[in-house]
């Protein structure tokens, strides 16, 4: 696929998500015993769940719970992996030693085990995905600048830069263009999306964990449903229950989110 | 050939002796950091009573240093006290205890998986068409691949099947599920074979295999401390995503413990299980240096067998 039309395909599905999460509905509406587990033929457009709540409301709910966390866990990530690659060429040793000493110690440790351990911690007015997504993007954010660090420096790093000074060229085009715009760019692009589809898998994986356990999840507040409601109910289709649709839509969403990240990769490849 | 460079695997082994004590100072000072009484952030008033309580049994009135010290003091003796609402009364050790070496079975396992594909792809034993499938199959996050699996076995022997066969079944299921998820087998494969083929390239190696030398014994000493770190990366991602593959597959593991310590505010037992998974990163970082020393003390004190 040409880099154009992927990266058409990958804002589309982006700016859907965005737009489906923007125009969820604050509450799902009051069940409808008469029309639970019908499939998206007999009430369409997705079916409903096993109390006639309509399925694409509860996508759509999900869609809004994880958009906006997974949208800034995107930017910090490649504005994060940027400067360190900028830092790199800089010739500032002492501040790339330090930056790699605190990678070091915030990678040593699971991140889930961190991310739970935050969750305890973290105030219930606070609650939320946003907070998880945080710290889940600062635990990420090493392995993502020691990337693009290491991108910056086999590039020449500081050498780089001072010939293309020697050449004339602006400040801007040094480190707009060449540096971030040509060379990282591939870097760039790949950790943030990695990381954007991480904190939705965090999300459903967290949401689905207390879900199945019949607790309040952690990560969004109880009058939303998540996609992990949609897993959960097309689990119990694996059971016997006649939720197939619910099946098929999560495993769609989640599709989906690869899908998207894949196609932002394919459309920042290096020539 | 430069000095022997002792700095990291120096940097390294400080780092795996502090980790376990720096995990509960870190959660001891976050705290007493955040806004409001800590026995009120771990037991909020609202879901929960006798917080004074508690907070004089578990020595939180004591300030930070006073609970730490109490708490590190207890638990180097194996005491954690008693669970707070997950298993009330119970002693946190006690679950500790049984978790932990289920835990430690399923990375294990996991890492097997993971490794054997890995190994021999980096001997040149694995053709490169099954990097497709593998990447394939590593495209589903964890959550999908252990409900699919959590259903085959509750299809098969019940929801209730903890124990025997189906108990070992839901081990085996869930390591396999650790291993091929979020890409950890592909990426392995893929990362092993291009350490050791682009190394397998250098122009020493060449010199040594017309030296009569064999290729492996120059090539490890320099690979090896890539792998090492790579691996440790590894094998965190799987001690992570245990949590995530124990809960929806029902293995009673460390994951689980933290999990529902988490789910039901139960800090005694969070801080327990948070230490307990700092004292496994802390071997896999004290692994890693002694991989890196065992290599820079080959190059210091056997020159001869590495050729840099």
């Amino acid at each position: 696929m040409n880099r154009g039309t992927a990266l058409t395909v990958a804002s589309a599905g982006m700016a859907a998500l965005l737009l489906a999460g923007a125009l969820a509905p604050e509450f799902l509406p009051v069940p409808e015993l008469g029309t639970r587990m019908a499939p998206p033929w007999e009430a369409p457009p997705l079916g409903r769940d096993d109390r006639g709540i309509p399925l694409h409301l509860m996508a759509m709910q999900g869609a809004g719970i994880v958009a906006g966390p997974a949208l800034m866990a995107a930017v910090t990530t490649a504005v994060c992996a940027g400067l360190a690659g900028w830092i790199r060429c800089q010739n500032l040793p002492r501040l790339d030693g330090a930056i790699q000493a605190v990678g070091e110690v915030l990678g040593s440790l699971p991140r889930l085990v961190v991310v739970l351990v935050a969750a305890l911690l973290i105030p219930p007015s606070f609650k939320g995905l946003m907070p998880v997504a945080v710290v889940w993007t600062v635990l990420s954010l090493p392995a993502a600048m020691d990337e693009a660090a290491v991108a910056a420096a086999r590039l020449g790093g500081a050498r780089f830069v001072e010939a293309l000074r020697a050449h004339g060229f602006s400040q801007w085009r040094i480190y707009g263009i060449h540096i971030l715009g040509t060379n990282l760019r591939p870097i760039l692009v790949r950790q943030a999306a990695e990381v954007a589809s991480q904190v939705v898998f965090l999300e459903i994986a967290l949401s689905y964990l207390a879900v199945a356990r019949n607790e309040p999840s952690f990560t969004h507040r109880e009058n939303l449903a998540s996609w992990a409601n949609l897993l959960y109910l097309g689990y119990t289709a694996l059971l016997g229950q006649p939720l197939l649709h619910a099946l098929v839509l999560a495993i769609s969403l989640l599709a989906a989110v690869v899908g998207c990240a894949h196609l932002f990769v394919v459309a920042a490849r290096a020539r | 050939m430069g000095a022997p460079d002792w700095t990291r695997p120096t940097i390294r082994l400080a780092s795996a002796g502090l980790l376990p004590f720096a995990v509960p100072a870190v959660l001891t000072a976050t705290l007493w950091a955040l806004p409001g009484d800590p026995a009120a952030i771990i037991c909020p008033p609202a879901i929960c009573t006798g917080g004074a309580e508690l907070a004089a049994r578990w020595h939180l009135d004591a300030g930070p240093t006073g609970f730490y010290t109490h708490w590190m003091t207890s638990a180097l003796q194996g005491d954690f006290g008693n669970s707070w609402r997950m298993a009330q009364g119970t002693p946190v050790g006690e679950l500790l205890w049984t978790s932990l070496p289920v835990t430690t079975a399923l990375v294990v396992l996991s890492a097997l998986w993971m490794a054997s594909p890995a190994v021999l792809a980096g001997l040149g034993r694995l053709p490169r068409a099954g990097d497709g499938v593998l990447r394939a199959a590593g495209l589903a996050p964890s959550v999908l691949l252990a409900l699919l699996a959590a259903a085959f076995v509750e299809i098969r022997y019940g929801a209730l099947s903890h124990d025997g066969f189906p108990a070992l079944l839901r081990v085996g299921l869930a390591s396999l599920v650790l291993a091929l998820a979020d890409g950890a087998t592909s990426q392995a494969v893929s990362a092993t074979r291009t350490v050791l083929s682009e190394e397998g390239k250098a122009r020493y190696l060449g010199i040594a295999t017309l030296r009569g030398e064999g290729a492996l014994s120059n090539l490890l000493p320099n690979v090896l401390p890539t792998l090492a770190g790579y691996w440790r990366g590894r094998m965190l991602h799987l001690l992570s995503g245990a949590v995530v593959v124990e809960v929806i597959l029902g293995v009673p593991g460390l994951g689980e413990l933290l999990w529902d310590g988490t789910l039901l505010q139960d800090f005694g037992v969070v801080l327990a299980a948070a230490w307990a998974f700092s004292w496994m990163a802390a071997c896999l970082l004290l692994a890693q240096a002694l991989v890196e020393v065992g290599v820079v003390a080959a190059v210091r004190y056997v020159p001869a067998r590495v050729v840099t």
